[in-house]
């Protein structure tokens, strides 16, 4: 299948990158122990190049599960979004707006449900979380 | 190994009022979530680890169990109602109580799931108390070398038996273990992976992690394919005759094989890390079906298929827990979450835990079966409240959760950074999940990968570097060798 071959191959740079680049930029080298802090990380990413190279010679015959990649790809930059703006306003300023988008997204479009979401949960969550465990909420 | 004295103060803490309170309270959770389609008790008990930061160790873990053991209940109840299961391992529920619904029955149906579920739950409960002190005694007597070889052996297991294929688990197991690669290395103490980012001198935070991969990415995808409210299929008619809503006890009592048949199924194979209920589910209700004189009915509402596998996929939970509270490797990954939640209270799950935290751990045996009693009671109340809450948009349920998530996240792994992470690792499961790789196998890889290096840095020191030394270990040997050969022969059954 090509989603195999796909994944194979992003394994395959994965492990060539992180072998010749992210190790040995990101690890100290050490000369002595038995297990060197370059050991496993250089080890695993050797069994992901070879992982890679199987699937992209060896492909499966089963198909990848559906996933609707723009839409989910919306949803994402909008929760990337929502934490750039929680971390800047406080989660009960960003949270009512960002729950009513993500609702608005799904297709809800029942007053009644969006008030649950975007005032009730938010509301109950700050309850739970800042009055009753006395925790700060992000 | 534990004296009386510790055993029984450890089940008079599962008593304490505090405890009592908690432990419902997770359950009700376990079984208002469990209800809503796609949530399940894993995400449940993912979303609810982060909330038991201020509660006492017994109250917190009590609470979680509560709500694992509630949400394979609420499971049934889409899978019964909707045809639609709430979690994998009810999709054999939905074969016969679907169609005892539609015969104008929900309510016998999702009773019979509730009184097998519990009866399931309890036996392997009741096999864990007794097997797991005694296991934990053998496993104190290993060593390094044989923690290696056992760890081994559990990543060759669940990788043959896990996901699409195990050149798949096999990356999988990979990716987690390089994961668990990021923070301080075990021998040398020396910051690695990194990136500047002084936060991960500790490594990646493993509820940020767990709470991404399971949660978050099924949240994205779900969300993603949301179109419309969900409407239950079935509705409950509101003048039944009492046969036609209640279990009677003759009933419940022809179904007493199929429902031992079911436990011992589901213990046996929960006992094993990384098969899991869904399978358990399934050979339950096939094995019922085979010694069944009435097999045609199997399918058209037969309250034995309904018994088979809800005995069976309840009965994993507990037997789950024996690898993990006896070796701390976590068997599936409602295990793994278990074991994140113990870390984050300060008990550091393995051999010695029976031995440092033993009133912690009766006391936690002690709410299991308290939460299984609860599990009855409140199912008992709670089946037609939560039997609405199938009818619940699932834009409000799933926005809901991502919120709890981005808090708990926060309260759990440090804040921002924390939820940071928990998006990151969202994205690589989304991914993963969507190419065929399994995000479980990821998980119980990243859980493992610190003490799989120090043990294999352990190891290393005793052989002095010679692998003809480890014919000084036969039990570490024979586990090291069987490792690949098993999964070899596990792949080539599974073709």
């Amino acid at each position: 299948m090509l989603s195999d071959r796909l994944a194979g191959a992003f394994l395959l740079i994965l492990g060539g990158l992180l072998l010749l680049i992210i190790i040995p930029w990101q690890v100290e080298t050490v000369d002595y122990g038995w297990l060197r802090p370059r050991t496993m990380p250089s080890l695993l990413a050797g069994l992901l190049a070879l992982c890679g190279l199987l699937l992209v010679l060896r492909p499966g015959t089963e198909p990848p599960r559906s996933a609707n990649w723009p839409r989910a790809a919306l949803y994402a930059g909008l929760l990337i979004a929502g934490l750039a703006l929680i971390s800047r306003y406080g989660f009960l300023w960003v949270a009512p707006p960002l729950a009513l988008a993500l609702m608005w997204l799904a297709g809800e479009r029942r007053w009644i449900w969006l008030a649950a979401g975007t005032m009730g949960t938010p509301a109950m969550i700050w309850l739970c979380v800042a009055i009753l465990l006395e925790r700060p909420l992000p | 190994m534990l004296d009386s004295a510790t055993i029984l103060a450890g089940l008079g803490d599962a008593f304490q009022p505090i405890t009592l309170f908690y432990v419902l309270a997770g359950v009700i959770v376990g079984q208002f979530v469990g209800a809503v389609p796609g949530i399940g008790p894993v995400m449940a008990t993912a979303i609810a680890i982060p909330f038991t930061f201020g509660m006492d160790p017994l109250a917190g873990i009590g609470f979680l169990v509560g709500v694992n053991k509630g949400g394979l209940v609420g499971g049934a109840i889409p899978a019964i109602l909707m045809n639609t299961p709430g979690t994998p391992d009810a999709a054999a529920t939905a074969m016969d109580g679907y169609p005892l619904a539609k015969q104008g029955k929900p309510l016998k149906a999702t009773k019979m799931a509730l009184y097998s579920s519990v009866t399931g739950d309890t036996f392997s409960d009741i096999v864990l108390i007794t097997v797991s002190a005694p296991l934990a005694i053998l496993a104190l007597r290993m060593g390094p070398v044989e923690v290696l070889g056992l760890m081994l052996l559990a990543f060759a297991v669940i990788a043959a038996l896990m996901g699409a294929s195990i050149v798949k688990g096999i990356a999988a197991a990979a990716l987690g273990l390089m994961a668990a690669m990021v923070g301080t290395d075990p021998e040398h103490a020396s910051p690695r992976l990194f990136f500047g980012q002084f936060e991960l001198y500790d490594g990646l935070p493993l509820a940020a992690v767990a709470i991404g991969m399971l949660a978050i990415s099924e949240l994205l995808s779900r969300l993603s394919q949301t179109r419309a409210a969900v409407r239950a299929t079935v509705q409950i008619p509101a003048n039944q005759p009492p046969k036609d809503r209640r279990v009677s006890w003759a009933e419940y009592w022809a179904c007493r094989f199929t429902l031992f048949r079911g436990a011992v199924i589901g213990t046996a194979l929960g006992a094993l890390p990384g098969i899991g209920s869904t399978a358990a589910a399934f050979m339950s209700y096939a094995s019922a079906k085979q010694v069944s004189k009435d097999r045609a009915s199997f399918g058209k509402g037969n309250l034995h298929g309904i018994a088979a596998s809800e005995a069976a996929n309840s009965s994993v939970m507990g037997a789950n827990m024996i690898p993990m509270l006896t070796l701390g490797i976590p068997g599936s990954v409602s295990a793994a979450l278990i074991i994140s939640a113990f870390m984050i209270h300060g008990v550091q799950p393995g051999p010695f835990l029976f031995e440092n935290q033993g009133r912690l751990i009766y006391g936690l045996f002690g709410a299991m079966i308290i939460a299984n009693a609860m599990n009855m009671l409140v199912g008992q109340v709670g089946m037609r409240v939560w039997v609405r809450v199938v009818t619940a948009p699932e834009s409000f349920i799933l926005t809901s959760a991502l919120l709890l998530c981005f808090v708990g996240v926060s309260l759990a792994a440090g804040g921002v950074f924390g939820i940071g992470v928990m998006l990151a690792f969202a994205l690589l499961g989304f991914v993963m999940t969507t190419f065929g790789f399994s995000v479980v196998i990821f998980i119980i890889a990243f859980f493992l990968g610190p003490r799989f290096e120090i043990s294999l840095s352990q190891s290393l020191a005793l052989l002095n570097g010679d692998p003809m030394a480890l014919i000084n270990y036969p039990f570490g040997l024979a586990m090291i060798v069987a490792a690949p050969v098993l999964a070899v022969w596990l792949v080539r059954r599974r073709a």
